[in-house]
């Protein structure tokens, strides 16, 4: 594996303020590496530092092999993409995409050429001549990409790309990011807050939090094996159960089962009694009062087609998991 | 509607007259054939147009006046711009209160603005008076540099020169391809307010006076205490002309009404 | 931040700010060439007691606090109707209203010596019409500087009310309305309390502009009505008399801060109420 970056230690305080804290982190070359977390947990501190807005309190980054921690943003050779997009208003898309080639003293003809190419691998080279204002939200974050990318960056930094579009057009725009990060092969650098689109999109996944790497990994590798506690609420996961001897385990939704007559499950049992019965189309969401010291609530999706689940409020019933779905967590 | 609100047209109406009514009555007074004040004016001439244009303490005067306003708005530009970008958009310990003091010269009378300056920096300091009224002018005309350049770069995203450095821009580069042209229709405004602020002011100017060189407002003043005659009121429509040409030059390009948006917050 | 260092830029104009502005200016009014402080707080003293001193205070505030009442009365009006016209007039009524802005007050102000100077329209009108003898002279007295100085500030009155009643949502009419409230009751009860803060700006403007104004009380109230203004001007180019003119210039500025100093407190407290 090439590293194309890496972060050595790296703190950032802001007065009394530790926004991140001694973070180690490598960014693999050719893939992309997605800073999930809460807001506040430094994700985007963690980019504006790598891009060279802000400078660590101490620690190194090294871009390449280079230690940049002082190096300016403009040149470090990487292009971000931000959440705003902060296209330049009185220049054309055209002149936007550009303008980075353009200080790169890339002479016209050459440059109008990079332009097309990289527009239209965004979809976008039927509006080179217009204007930021005149375009859609989608429209105007593809603009922001293309003009990241036609400098040829080091690295691709992305903050929180997706979060001003709506639901639709962030699903298309995900599988559009894998399109390209596949065709141009550039080493990518996403923050996002959203866990569906960390698990779509990353080769590597960091979750963050308070300032601090909780876990790191492929997204195969970490999701069904979260660290601790507050990694595996921030992927989704439910249900909390801690048993007699002090483990803490958790199970999903999705994994838990009303069971029937045969009343068997080798991972996990529980009793309890019906609380609401939601259909959701897809599934049925049944939350249930368990039988608990602390009467907890569990929730768990039934398929829609299981004749098994007739729970009603009010039913008593068992619930249970396989061995092979139960988490167990640190704490 | 105004039907329907009758109190309030007619406190309406009354606001208007005030404060149309008398500018008017200096034009109409403007094409009088006599020699004074009077109204109805006695027959209808172009003589005091003829004799205001030849007037040469006026032409002077005038003179003076686009050179001042000219200068001062350029010096305001200059070192208002920079405060600008200071304050929206650099590190600045006490943010509020520089914007506060770059807005200070509104808030203090401008009569004594222009004492303090005459006795210590024309008197005491011996400064020759150009240097003085100019810099009194500057000074004067910050607050409408920096407040009005100040909503431009509000309305901007703040994230666009961080866009440029990343791509390769070197702060200067960034300052004159995105800051600047971000800048323009502030600066219009802020250039237009300050010359025209300039132009008219009265207190500094008339304190700051000296034999050769006075504006055009204080030698108007001037004539008026010794002769009573119609003149006053040709240059006044000269002027009036002059002016409405500056605010339709304005509504085209930026809008008239929202120059003046820019400093009462 | 375009730079670690854009902070600096602000040095140029902070530099003529303290020695155009601010340095000079304390220089003046605590210690100019000559006189010591004490000179001038004897002569301040001087001023708060002697009658004729007082009378000249006294006209200015009292002057100002008639004009700010007179251009609230008018000019919310107009900033209302503007604000919520819809006709195409409104935008050029508005443009009227500001317009005179653009001109200096040695302008603005000569007109009221056609309109009201002994042989001017109103003096003439009121003979023709036969209901005097004599045309009266209606100049240099407190009335002109009144009607002057509405003149001059009506316009800042109008773009402060302007843009406090722009902000007030009109769907608040239109709700208040449908739950029965009147027409006048909708007025009293929820645009003018929401445009509060914008008339208290308004009012602190035209006071304070009324206040320091000079063209105007020194064309239209002459040597008889005299101004804090007038004797300003006075002591610095006539009599010279530094000692005065600093205690006259302090007496102006602490009434201005003070002024504006209880309409920040007034805002600050409409808001949170």
């Amino acid at each position: 594996m090439t590293v194309a970056a890496q972060f050595q230690q790296v703190t950032q305080r802001f007065g009394d303020f530790t926004a991140v804290d001694a973070i180690d982190l490598t960014i693999p070359a050719g893939k992309l590496t997605t800073l999930l977390g809460p807001s506040g947990c430094g994700k985007t501190t963690s980019l504006r530092m790598l891009a060279g807005y802000s400078t660590p309190t101490s620690g190194r980054i090294l871009i390449d092999g280079v230690d940049s921690t002082r190096t300016p943003p403009e040149r470090r050779g990487l292009g971000m993409v931000f959440q705003s997009y902060a296209l330049f208003p009185h220049l054309t898309v055209a002149e936007n995409v550009g303008y980075g080639l353009k200080l790169r003293k890339m002479p016209a003809a050459e440059r109008t050429r990079v332009v097309a190419e990289t527009l239209d691998l965004v979809g976008l080279g039927h509006l080179a001549g217009s204007r930021p204002k005149k375009l859609s939200g989608g429209q105007q974050q593809r603009v922001a990409l293309a003009r990241a990318i036609a400098i040829r960056p080091k690295l691709l930094l992305l903050d929180e790309p997706l979060s001003n579009l709506d639901a639709r057009l962030r699903v298309h725009m995900r599988a559009e990011l894998r399109r390209i990060q596949a065709e141009t092969g550039l080493t990518v650098v996403l923050v996002t807050h959203d866990q569906d689109e960390a698990l779509e999109l990353s080769d590597q996944m960091v979750v963050m939090r308070e300032g601090r790497i909780l876990q790191q990994g492929a997204p195969i590798d970490v999701f069904p094996a979260p660290a601790n506690r507050l990694v595996a609420e921030f992927l989704g996961y439910e249900n909390f159960v801690t048993s007699a001897d002090g483990t803490l385990r958790t199970v999903r939704p999705e994994h838990l089962q009303v069971l029937g007559q045969e009343r068997r499950a080798d991972g996990l049992t529980l009793e309890g009694v019906v609380v609401d019965v939601a259909f959701r189309g897809v599934d049925r969401l049944v939350t249930v009062d368990a039988d608990d010291s602390l009467g907890r609530t569990v929730r768990l999706t039934a398929d829609v087609r299981d004749g098994a689940v007739t729970a009603r409020p009010g039913d008593r019933v068992v619930l249970g998991a396989d061995q092979a779905h139960v988490v167990t967590l640190a704490g | 509607m105004n039907t329907r609100r009758p109190v309030a047209a007619t406190l309406a109406v009354a606001g208007y007259v005030i404060m149309i009514v008398p500018i008017l009555f200096v034009v109409a007074t403007s094409f009088t054939g006599g020699s004074t004040l009077r109204f109805p004016p006695e027959g209808l001439s172009l003589r005091w147009f003829d004799a205001a244009v030849h007037h040469t303490p006026f032409i002077t005067a005038m003179v003076s006046s686009l050179q001042l306003a000219a200068l001062a708005t350029v010096l305001a530009l200059l070192l208002g711009i920079p405060a600008t970008l200071a304050i929206h958009r650099g590190r600045l310990p006490g943010k509020g209160l520089v914007e506060g003091l770059f807005l200070s010269p509104l808030i203090v009378p401008e009569l004594v603005v222009g004492l303090a300056l005459f006795q210590q920096l024309m008197i005491g300091l011996r400064l020759d008076n150009f240097t003085v009224l100019l810099i009194g002018h500057t000074v004067l005309m910050l607050p409408y540099a920096v407040r009005v350049t100040g909503a431009s770069l509000a309305l901007a995203d703040p994230f666009v020169e961080e866009a440029a450095r990343g791509l390769g821009a070197s702060p200067l580069r960034t300052f004159f391809t995105v800051t600047l042209p971000l800048l323009r229709p502030g600066i219009f405004s802020a250039a237009l307010l300050s010359f025209v602020t300039s132009f008219n002011n009265v207190p500094l100017s008339l304190l700051l006076q000296s034999r050769d060189f006075r504006t055009l407002p204080v030698t108007m003043l001037d004539y008026v205490q010794q002769s009573y005659d119609p003149m006053v009121a040709a240059t006044s429509t000269i002027i009036l002309a002059g002016t409405v040409l500056v605010a339709v030059v304005a509504e085209r390009t930026v809008g008239f009404a929202r120059i003046f948006g820019g400093i009462n917050r | 931040m375009i730079s670690r260092r854009t902070g600096l830029l602000v040095l140029p104009g902070l530099a003529l700010l303290l020695a155009g502005f601010l340095v000079p200016s304390a220089a003046m009014l605590l210690a100019p060439p000559g006189v010591s402080p004490a000179d001038i707080l004897a002569r301040l003293g001087q001023m708060l007691t002697d009658p004729y001193d007082l009378t000249i205070i006294w006209r200015t505030v009292r002057l100002g606090l008639i004009v700010t009442l007179i251009c609230l009365v008018l000019g919310f009006p107009i900033a209302y109707l503007l604000a919520r016209s819809t006709s195409r007039w409104s935008g050029v009524l508005l443009a009227l209203a500001i317009f005179p802005l653009l001109l200096s007050n040695v302008v603005r102000t000569f007109g009221w010596l056609v309109v009201l100077g002994s042989n001017g329209a109103i003096g003439q009108l009121l003979l023709a019409l036969g209901l005097v003898d004599q045309a009266p002279q209606l100049l240099y007295t407190e009335l002109a500087i009144v009607l002057g100085l509405t003149q001059l500030f009506l316009p800042l009155a109008i773009i402060s009310c302007y843009s406090a009643v722009a902000q007030v949502d009109p769907g608040l009419d239109d709700a208040a309305r449908g739950l029965g409230a009147s027409r006048t009751r909708t007025f009293w009860g929820i645009v003018a309390p929401l445009s509060g803060p914008g008339i208290v700006v308004a009012a602190t403007l035209v006071f304070a502009g009324s206040a320091t104004a000079y063209t105007t009380p020194y064309l239209l109230g002459g040597s008889s009505q005299r101004m804090l203004s007038t004797q300003l001007f006075s002591y610095s180019s006539v009599s010279i008399d530094w000692a005065a003119a600093s205690a006259t210039a302090l007496i102006m500025t602490v009434l201005v801060f003070v002024v504006s100093g209880l309409s920040s407190l007034a805002a600050r407290r409409g808001r949170t109420s």
